[in-house]
């Protein structure tokens, strides 16, 4: 499908997008994580760019950084430090976890870029206090995205962004869903192209790309073959050799709960007279991220109902080495789903060193038990 | 040999990163295995098995109705019908030999696994050594390389310690210069290696309690040959560990019998 190609081609080379947006021109700021307000950076007039883990050797990011650090963090660091994100104005980091707030100071006095904040959310989410607090640190940084776009971000702009996104929100949400009817109604590879891409390219393009791919999957039908309906919970997933790997092996991702994924993507933003207290809405109301806090199960509640309503046949956890975070909540979560009946497998991955051979075997081993 | 029986041939082949092993079984009976060295051409090392297996069966391809390639490099054998893991595989194999077994440690060149089965030989879980050589058939190899001792000597060399000591890096690389100091320390060298094959029992079993192996468990993969290790491990995790004669080529035994049911 050529609405998919532009995707794949798109995400090849992020630089591209990234000059294509600043010839017009138009300012891009950075960030690395799914509680990054969006539609606050658009409305400013700025182009939003998720950041992803570099792919080469990490060398620079060594000096700053301990060996225990995330290879999102470091890899992140690595592509900064040596000018392949010199296409970067600017970047702003939610408060999330550790690493990525020890990041954030790294940046700060090493960055080169004209703009820097660092949007300090509460980290429960499930109080009263909790809500104004984030309303107050939107409005925060809605002032300062003001100061350097020169200009006041008005209603009437904010709605704007917020419709753009929430169309993105939907039409994602909507392959998400073809692909669970139908499994194998998209490659996994292109899947994670789409989503990818609508991470990092013009909103505008991909508002228009999106609803072409919706239409033409929902005219597609696959023939049923006995294929194993796999569900993904993690961080970031950065490789689309994970999908392929797993579809070798039997099996299609039907669902997620990945920060590059419907966790980014998932609940639009509800209708309010105030924008900022809507976009505040869906940031606590969404599935939540390890290092926040809604209830105690919360995050099992959620995996066990997207896995029973996906019709799961198997979760597989990938986490990213050294995310405390995530490695915290895996026993429990583990727990939660194989109490369903549902069994589970371990990846721990790496975004610089990855094993095919021994990934296939994993997989393959893990699709036969299932 | 009239056509019925030929029929009923059927073998696995399992390309490890070490060696090459292949088995026939027929008649739900293992008939013949081998075993080479897979060196840089795993392509190559599984025709070269497979045909000097034969050899000694004395019977030709067109007597073998189905095969099934497991290991690393399982996708390198183009004549197989099924490519399957070495972790189905081993399950099978270790089911095929003792349908009692419930727990399997196999640990091979350069990978170290446990499994647990069911009471109908399928895998119910598994564990897997994370891109480490340690633990491994390698680790060892690097060992017993600086140690110059012969790999398959290493066994002996461990049960006869009389104070084993102890190797504190988990890394190969560092494990390695750990034993050379060692070494120039002028220790003795059946202390070190039963060091050694502590060191590697320790990580493999890891791979067992993260699974909650349960008894009785067989010890699959080229290492088992290592009585020494086996005596590690049966040490580290409390329990009996049955050998059989073909531990190292249960693997293939395991895609036979999987070959036999396509």
């Amino acid at each position: 499908m050529k609405e998919i190609n532009i995707f794949c081609d798109a995400i090849k080379d992020v630089s591209i997008i990234a000059s294509k947006i600043k010839a017009r021109p138009k300012k891009i700021i950075g960030y690395l994580c799914s509680y990054a307000p969006e539609e606050l950076i658009y409305a400013a007039g700025f182009h939003p760019m998720r950041l992803f883990s570099s792919k080469s050797e990490i060398m620079m990011a060594e000096q700053h950084l301990q060996a225990y650090c995330c290879s999102l963090v470091r890899g992140v660091l690595e592509d900064s430090l040596s000018g392949r994100l010199s296409f970067l104005d600017g970047t702003v980091f939610p408060h999330t976890c550790d690493s990525i707030q020890r990041l954030s100071d790294i940046w700060r006095m090493n960055g080169k870029y004209e703009f820097f904040a660092d949007v300090v959310l509460p980290a429960k989410l499930n109080t009263q206090s909790a809500r104004t607090y984030m309303t107050d640190v939107l409005n925060k940084f809605k002032q300062a995205l003001e100061i350097a776009a020169e200009r006041k971000i008005t209603n009437t702009d904010l709605w704007e962004s917020i419709k753009k996104f929430n169309f993105i929100r939907k039409n994602l949400s909507k392959i998400y869903a073809l692909q669970s009817q139908k499994p194998g109604i998209i490659k996994g590879a292109d899947l994670f192209a789409i989503v990818k891409g609508s991470m990092v390219m013009d909103p505008d393009e991909v508002g228009q790309l999106l609803p072409v791919i919706v239409a033409n999957l929902e005219k597609i039908d696959v023939p049923k073959k006995n294929v194993k309906r796999i569900v993904v919970s993690g961080s970031i997933c950065d490789s689309p050799d994970i999908y392929t790997a797993l579809e070798a092996a039997g099996g299609i991702i039907v669902g997620d709960d990945l920060c590059t994924g419907q966790r980014w993507f998932e609940g639009e933003i509800p209708d309010d007279e105030n924008p900022i207290n809507a976009i505040a809405a869906r940031l606590l109301d969404r599935m939540i991220c390890p290092a926040k806090h809604a209830s105690p199960t919360a995050r099992g509640e959620n995996l066990v109902s997207l896995a029973k309503k996906n019709n799961a046949h198997g979760v597989i956890f990938m986490l990213v080495k050294f995310c405390d975070p995530h490695a915290f909540d895996y026993p429990y979560l583990k727990e939660a789903i194989e109490k369903e009946g549902i069994k589970t497998l371990l990846i721990e991955m790496d975004d610089q060193q990855q094993n095919s051979g021994q990934l296939a075997t994993r997989f393959e081993t893990f699709i036969q038990m299932i | 040999m009239n056509n019925k029986e030929r029929g009923s041939i059927y073998a696995g082949i399992d390309i490890g990163s070490i060696t090459a092993k292949a088995a026939l079984i027929k008649d739900n009976r293992l008939l013949a295995t081998h075993v080479i060295l897979t060196g840089y051409d795993p392509i190559n090392a599984g025709i070269k098995v497979f045909e000097a297996l034969l050899k000694k069966a004395k019977i030709s391809k067109k007597d073998v109705p189905a095969i099934v390639s497991t290991g690393y490099g399982r996708a390198s054998v183009s004549f197989a019908d099924k490519a399957l893991t070495e972790i189905i595989c081993h399950g099978t194999g270790a089911y095929f030999i003792n349908p009692e077994i419930r727990g399997i440690i196999d640990v091979g060149g350069q990978d170290s696994k446990a499994i647990l089965l069911n009471a109908k030989g399928q895998v119910e879980n598994f564990a897997m050594n994370d891109k480490c050589a340690a633990g491994t058939g390698r680790f060892l190899e690097v060992m017993a390389k600086a140690l110059e001792v012969e790999l398959n000597q290493l066994g002996d060399f461990g049960l006869n310690a009389d104070k084993p000591l102890k190797i504190s890096s988990i890394c190969t690389v560092f494990a390695e210069s750990e034993v050379i100091s060692m070494i120039a320390g002028q220790q003795k060298r059946e202390n070190i290696i039963a060091g050694i094959h502590d060191s590697a029992a320790a990580r493999v079993a890891i791979l067992a309690n993260k699974i909650k192996i349960k008894k009785p468990v067989m010890m699959t993969g080229g290492v088992a040959k290592n009585k020494g290790m086996v005596a590690a491990l049966e040490k580290r995790l409390g329990l009996t560990l049955i050998v059989k004669d073909f531990a190292q080529e249960n693997g293939a035994i395991g895609a036979a019998v999987l070959a036999s049911k396509l």
